[in-house]
């Protein structure tokens, strides 16, 4: 008999710690005081698993993700927690040149298990170094894989899923989702890495999201109901990226709007609509729409909360689409 | 700490084998048989062996690109033909031909190096931790130049692991050099190993020319980490009497290098010369001794070139390099 309990994103991440840690002695976790828990998910942690475990690093990025690669390699499976997600570009050539590419590079002969983690997201008007969204850049690397939940459920299931990947994975989380709560199961469980999910089905077009957007996109699809039958599709994971599904979803619907809170040049999803164009063109009856960050650096003060993909342009987006052709 | 003659003998033969491999990788690359660059050695190859003479197999190694870590690897009794392999872009490379000029020999506890020099730093925080959260007893050999101080990434390496007592040995081959510019232009300071004050970490220097001293100060470096008193700073001072890598330019900053100079250090401060004289006047080795290594060395250096030849070129498809970039 298994229970589900509700309860928090920031909740859901440190149960797959705390579970992963329990299970798996080679699994620690090193960052930026997180021993007093700079999040909530790393909070007290350190009582369970003590200084050796839970290590609390200078303030030294690049020397962060090189421990974290050296430690994999030689056979340990860390957790790094860049606490902001823009703090992993300290270490570009690390993250960026290297933990990705290392495996090939060196024959695939040697694993090397480690996932990054920060926040990211906009909306807390502090401006572009804490806000900004590195999962365009990222999987534009090859061998590094990357996600971003939006729900408590897929929040556990995914990092269950990055701590047993044997490949460095950067698992981001939207700071305005940390206290968003949602039913998490007590049994063990993963989401794998590549799988999207469609979290409401419709099928008058199809709006792809993740992380905060798919409850922007949510929204507005309850907004349209009456009007538009709007299929949301979650990516959750942007690389391995679940083709498949987002191609089933526009076979259906026939229309697709993409919303990406990082920069629209460039970006996520202007690589996803790519692969529309060459996998899915005849699937398609409208041109593929973006709602992305404008190219401009991400704005602090009050700016934000416009400049990111809102509800508002997320509607505009979803009726040009609809109508295109139709006027 | 005194070496045996035993030692002297092991050590005599790894540095035998690494000039000679040094010149067969300069020849290879003159007559087009390596597909990337190469760094000659030169006279610049004692530090190298003395890092990997006394390693246990794991112990983790990160090579010194000059000579691209041949004197290290061999020295650390790794099979050095699929590394020059790895260089001719063939199959059997260590790499499977994809690297160019990475080595990565996993059960020997040696993952590669970067061509981003002072990559070596951070990842060696990471072997070092590795080993101390293990309670394995591995040490780490971080090899660099001095060059290689230049990168931020030295003193986050330093930082953490003086802080965390890691047992990582700094081991500085300092040619003074930095590509095409002197060091003594580029650092404030005469020696690269005062950067360990800072943290706290001990640090010698010693004539890197001198194979026997720069062995007897690995053997204490080894003791000294592998007994958990923290890491230390080793800086060899050595000597590069040729251009930084094949084909550049000789220059010090605006201008070129005194060829005379040079030509002086081969003749004088040749670590193969000196190490051989100084066996040769201990009785520890006959002339005939050396002349039968010769022969047994050259002999090795034919067999990985013919190895390497019969090889053949790695040219996978796009596919299966794809399906090869993640682990299962």
């Amino acid at each position: 008999m298994s229970y589900e309990r509700e309860i928090t994103l920031s909740a859901a991440i440190r149960e797959a710690y705390v579970e992963e840690m329990r299970r798996d002695e080679r699994v620690f976790m090193l960052g930026i005081s997180i021993q007093a828990g700079t999040y909530p998910q790393t909070k007290n942690l350190v009582d369970e698993f003590g200084v050796r475990r839970i290590v609390d690093t200078p303030l030294a990025e690049t020397g962060m993700v090189g421990c974290a690669m050296g430690a994999a390699q030689e056979g340990l499976r860390p957790i790094l927690d860049f606490m902001y997600a823009g703090f992993s570009y300290y270490a570009g050539s690390e993250v960026f040149l290297q933990a990705g590419q290392y495996h090939f590079l060196h024959g695939s002969q040697h694993s090397l298990p480690m996932v990054m983690v920060g926040s990211c997201g906009l909306g807390r008007h502090v401006g572009n170094e804490h806000a900004t969204l590195p999962y365009g850049t990222t999987i534009h690397h090859p061998g590094i894989k990357a996600c971003m939940p939006s729900t408590p459920y897929d929040a556990k299931g995914l990092m269950k899923a990055a701590i047993r990947d044997d490949n460095p994975v950067f698992f981001l989380w939207h700071i305005n989702l940390m206290m968003h709560k949602g039913l998490v199961p007590d049994d063990d469980y993963i989401v794998p890495l590549g799988l999207a999910d469609v979290k409401r089905a419709g099928s008058d077009i199809t709006v792809l999201a993740s992380g905060l957007q798919v409850h922007h996109a949510l929204k507005v699809a309850e907004k349209l109901k009456d009007q538009i039958s709007v299929e949301v599709v979650d990516a959750r994971s942007f690389e391995p990226f679940d083709r498949d599904t987002l191609l089933k979803s526009i076979a259906k619907t026939t229309r697709l709007v993409i919303v990406d809170e990082d920069f629209e040049r460039c970006g996520f999803a202007a690589e996803v609509s790519t692969q529309m164009m060459e996998h899915g063109y005849d699937l398609l009856d409208a041109p593929v729409k973006r709602v992305c960050h404008p190219n401009l650096p991400i704005p602090g003060g009050y700016m934000d909360t416009y400049t990111m993909p809102t509800p508002e342009r997320i509607e505009d987006a979803i009726r040009d689409v609809c109508h295109w052709g139709k006027s | 700490m005194s070496l045996t003659t035993e030692q002297m003998r092991v050590l005599h033969r790894n540095l035998f084998r690494a000039v000679t491999l040094d010149k067969m990788m300069m020849r290879l690359i003159r007559v087009g048989k390596l597909v990337g660059f190469y760094h000659e050695g030169g006279i610049a190859l004692a530090p190298g062996v003395a890092a990997g003479t006394f390693l246990q197999q794991h112990d983790i190694m990160w090579p010194h690109y000059r000579a691209h870590g041949i004197a290290h690897l061999i020295s650390k009794g790794i099979d050095i033909k699929r590394f020059i392999a790895e260089h001719m872009g063939r199959e059997d490379g260590c790499c499977k031909g994809r690297s160019s000029f990475h080595p990565s020999f996993p059960k020997d506890h040696v993952f590669g190096y970067s061509g981003n020099i002072g990559a070596n730093f951070p990842m060696s925080v990471g072997y070092g931790f590795a080993a101390k959260y293990k309670q394995s007893g591995q040490v780490v050999m971080n090899c660099s130049g001095d060059g290689s101080y230049g990168e931020g990434r030295c003193h986050e390496a330093m930082l953490m692991a003086a802080n965390w007592k890691l047992p990582i040995i700094f081991w500085c081959e300092a040619n003074g050099m930095a590509q095409h510019s002197n060091i003594g232009d580029l650092f404030p300071g005469p020696d690269i190993s005062s950067l360990a004050a800072g943290y706290g970490i001990p640090a010698s220097i010693v004539d890197g020319q001198d194979l026997f001293a720069c062995a007897e100060e690995a053997l204490r470096a080894i003791e000294h980490t592998r007994l958990g008193h923290g890491p230390i700073f080793i800086e060899c001072k050595t000597l590069r009497a040729q251009e930084h890598g094949v084909g550049h330019v000789n220059f010090e900053g605006p201008k070129p290098r005194d060829p005379k100079l040079m030509e002086e250090w081969k003749e004088t401060r040749d670590p193969l010369k000196l190490a051989s004289a100084r066996l040769l006047q201990e009785k520890v080795l006959t002339q005939d001794d050396i002349d039968r290594m010769e022969a047994e060395v050259a002999q090795e250096a034919e067999d990985i070139e013919a190895f390497c030849e019969a090889s053949p070129k790695a040219l996978p498809s796009i596919a299966e390099m794809q399906a090869a970039v993640y682990a299962a």
